[in-house]
């Protein structure tokens, strides 16, 4: 017993010294020590890695210990730029965020917003029929969604031929694969968009709208002049996500429904840098194009935090 | 006590690591003659993974091996067709090397060169080896050939085949008792089909994540051409890729499907599909889908006019990796049995892979009452004289090369551009990567 009590009592003694020491203005080691399980952490599954795939975007390399690295100079990132397949992957990309926009900013922050004022369990009840898609796993969504739309015997497919729109290839037409992956993608998203924006807006101080209805304030106007602003951060917050992740996003249902097909229309850069490193093993092909997604997205990452830091709005 | 066993171990490691490095593979330790010890070999499997009766049979295999070997235990672990190589090669490095693995043929090279598969020549006995290999065809032992040695074991093995369904057939008009025998009748009946019927007309289980590429150079090769000479590709020259601009002029004529490409067998099991060419490991799958619902018949490939086909091999052959001579001795013993009289019965029957003994087919204790009942399984056997390679591609970027060949086919048949061009600009860009 007193063991134990010793050892705990411990880190309490030592606490003092680092105190005295940063008066001092010298070294600590104290704070090192918290910090260092997330540092190694951080280390060993990100920076290290990140550090390993700039190095192997200059090899030819296809996974094999056995096999040699042969140093290849910039030619992966050459190769890369010089096929069609990579320049249709980074449209892709961009095409992805802009179609995901609506879905998981612009539709859930409406939708937050009017169950908000609806009452009791009629709220409860359309915010979980919102939410259900977000809980079912991606395969199995990927799946269901096949059915739906499959040329023969899917029931959209169907539904849609008696009303006279004829059989539309959802998954089969290049015309139409990428929105449709787009919209799987969404629809999936929106519960959980939904669930942040009603947290958000339900954190709003209720006064100001007392306060505001008291003005005599339309709802709109509280929509406008108190939500809106008050919601902005989170706003920021999950456009900053749409646009770094939602291309992410799509993976599990390119990879189940289209294998970025019909003629590479689905295929982002995220699925193309999967493709290269573990269906056709280079893994040098894989870590270019990793490289090109990341300077990419370090910089619109960067962007991001400045205009959130820029527009947000903050009830302090 | 604990000094020996750091010594032994320390032994072993010298061993192993020197084997690969500095002794010629013939130098493997010989393996012993019996089992006399319990044993436990690992078994990658493709047939496993699939829903459909090759688990079935495969499981039916495996048990009969252990029952008439009860020192040998056999893991097995299934992965898909197209996922194997790449599992194997991960549990590789991770050091979890298998024993024994069903694999494809388009990773034939790769696995002699790099993953360090065994050469049944280095293993085997010579007398041992010629007394099983008796009998077996020898155009499907070559195939598992790399420089002379044998790397894989022909194993479960067939041809593409058209399959075609009966009743779309007479719904169109045309007759099920004579099926096209050219692409040109294909087009013809695969018009007839979609204009009179609202269903599709063709499809090849060529274009699919699954599909390998035996069906593309079945056809490619039927035409004369062929999809590498050497070191140099050659799959946008003139026969190959008018073989290309066939299928898409199809596509064009609206004769040829434009489906999901991974769902060509789907559709066709479905009956939705008047023809499909595929190989024939799916025709027990097919036999259940069709029962009672729609008339399944199988014919030869079809050609290009006069010219023979050239009949390309899908499957696998089973490749050996354990470096213990006591593994060895019953990974051998499993594909002795895998590839015995014995389990080809099973394999054909059950599961619809050629028999690799040809010897069985007519013989009353193997094939003979099976083939008997299924006659139509005949247009497979017959093919089995004119079969060709599936060539696979050399080099530490085979699988890139390949990937880029079959999405330049796609875009030929399915896109809009100049067929021959694109698999022209594919090939000029594949050829930097080959050896």
């Amino acid at each position: 017993m007193t063991d134990i009590q010793a050892d705990l009592a411990r880190p309490l003694t030592l606490a003092r010294v680092p105190a005295a020491a940063r008066q001092r203005g010298t070294f600590t080691v104290q704070p090192w020590l918290y910090l260092a399980p997330a540092l190694c952490l951080l280390m060993m599954w990100t920076y290290v890695p990140l550090v390993e795939a700039f190095q192997l975007s200059f090899y030819q390399w296809n996974m094999l210990p056995t096999a040699p690295q042969r140093y290849v100079g910039l030619t992966n990132y050459q190769r890369l730029f010089a096929l069609p397949e990579m320049r249709a992957a980074l449209w892709n990309t961009l095409f992805y965020i802009l179609g995901l926009f609506p879905m998981s900013v612009i539709i859930p922050l409406f939708v937050a917003i009017w169950t908000q004022d609806l009452e009791g369990r009629a709220r409860t009840i359309y915010r979980a029929l919102i939410f259900v898609p977000m809980i079912v796993a991606p395969v199995v969504a990927a799946i269901l969604w096949r059915w739906l739309l499959n040329e023969d015997q899917g029931l959209i497919t169907l539904g849609l031929e008696t009303v006279g729109l004829g059989r539309i290839g959802f998954l089969t037409d290049p015309k139409y694969a990428l929105a449709t992956l787009t919209w799987i993608t969404g629809w999936k998203l929106i519960g959980f968009s939904t669930l942040l924006f009603s947290a958000a807006n339900a954190g709003i101080n209720p006064s100001y709208i007392e306060a505001a209805r008291i003005d005599g304030a339309s709802r709109w106007g509280i929509i406008r002049d108190i939500r809106l602003p008050l919601l902005s951060p989170t706003i920021l917050l999950l456009s900053m996500m749409t646009i770094l992740f939602g291309a992410q996003w799509s993976f599990a249902y390119i990879n189940v429904l289209t294998n970025g097909g019909p003629l590479k229309s689905t295929t982002n850069i995220f699925y193309l840098l999967w493709e290269y490193g573990f269906q056709t093993m280079s893994a040098g092909w894989s870590s270019a194009a990793g490289m090109i997604a990341f300077a990419g997205f370090a910089v619109i990452a960067a962007g991001c935090m400045w205009l959130t830091k820029r527009f947000a709005v903050y009830d302090n | 006590m604990l000094r020996r066993t750091t010594l032994k171990l320390m032994a072993t490691l010298t061993a192993a690591s020197m084997l690969p490095l500095g002794l010629p593979l013939g130098a493997l330790a010989e393996m012993p003659a019996t089992i006399d010890k319990p044993v436990t070999i690992t078994f990658y499997n493709y047939n496993l993974a699939s829903a459909s009766a090759g688990a079935d049979a495969t499981k039916e295999l495996i048990a009969g091996f252990e029952k008439k070997f009860p020192n040998v235990k056999v893991e097995t672990v299934a992965v898909p067709s197209n996922e194997i190589i790449n599992r194997v090669q991960a549990d590789i490095v991770a050091g979890k090397q298998p024993d024994v693995a069903q694999l494809t043929f388009r990773d034939l090279i790769f696995i002699a060169s790099d993953l360090g598969g065994n050469a049944l020549e280095d293993m085997v006995r010579p007398a041992e080896l010629k007394d099983h290999l008796a009998g077996m065809i020898p155009k499907g032992l070559e195939l598992g050939k790399v420089e002379g040695k044998t790397y894989g074991l022909a194993y479960t093995f067939s041809t593409p085949v058209l399959y075609y369904n009966g009743d779309l057939f007479k719904q169109a008009g045309l007759d099920p008792n004579n099926p096209p025998k050219t692409w040109a009748d294909v087009n013809i009946a695969g018009k007839a089909i979609k204009e009179k019927t609202g269903k599709n007309g063709f499809f090849p289980g060529a274009y699919g994540p699954t599909d390998g590429t035996f069906v593309y150079q079945a056809i490619v090769m039927s035409n004369g051409g062929k999809v590498r000479d050497d070191n140099k590709l050659t799959y946008a020259d003139k026969n190959a890729a008018e073989a290309v601009k066939m299928l898409r002029d199809m596509v064009d004529s609206g004769a040829h499907a434009k489906i999901d490409p991974a769902s060509g067998s789907d559709t066709f099991a479905a009956g939705n599909l008047g023809m499909f060419v595929y190989t024939t490991a799916v025709l027990g799958s097919y036999k259940k889908a069709a029962q009672g619902k729609f008339d399944l018949r199988i014919a030869p490939m079809p050609s290009f006019g006069e010219k023979p086909t050239a009949p390309t091999n899908s499957g696998s052959a089973l490749f050996v990796f354990s470096k213990d001579p006591a593994k060895q001795r019953a990974a051998y013993e499993l594909l002795k049995y895998l590839t015995s009289k014995e389990a080809y019965t099973v394999i054909t029957s059950k599961i619809g892979y050629l028999p690799l003994r040809l010897d069985i087919v007519d013989d009353p204790n193997y094939l003979g009452p099976w083939v008997k009942e299924n006659p139509m399984f005949r247009a497979n056997l017959e093919q089995l004289n004119r079969l060709t390679a599936n060539v696979a591609f050399p080099g530490p970027n085979y699988r890139q090369v390949e990937k880029m060949m079959m999405d330049s086919v796609r875009e030929a048949v399915f896109g809009k551009g100049d067929p021959i061009a694109t698999l022209k600009a594919a090939q000029d860009q594949g050829q930097d990567l080959m050896p």
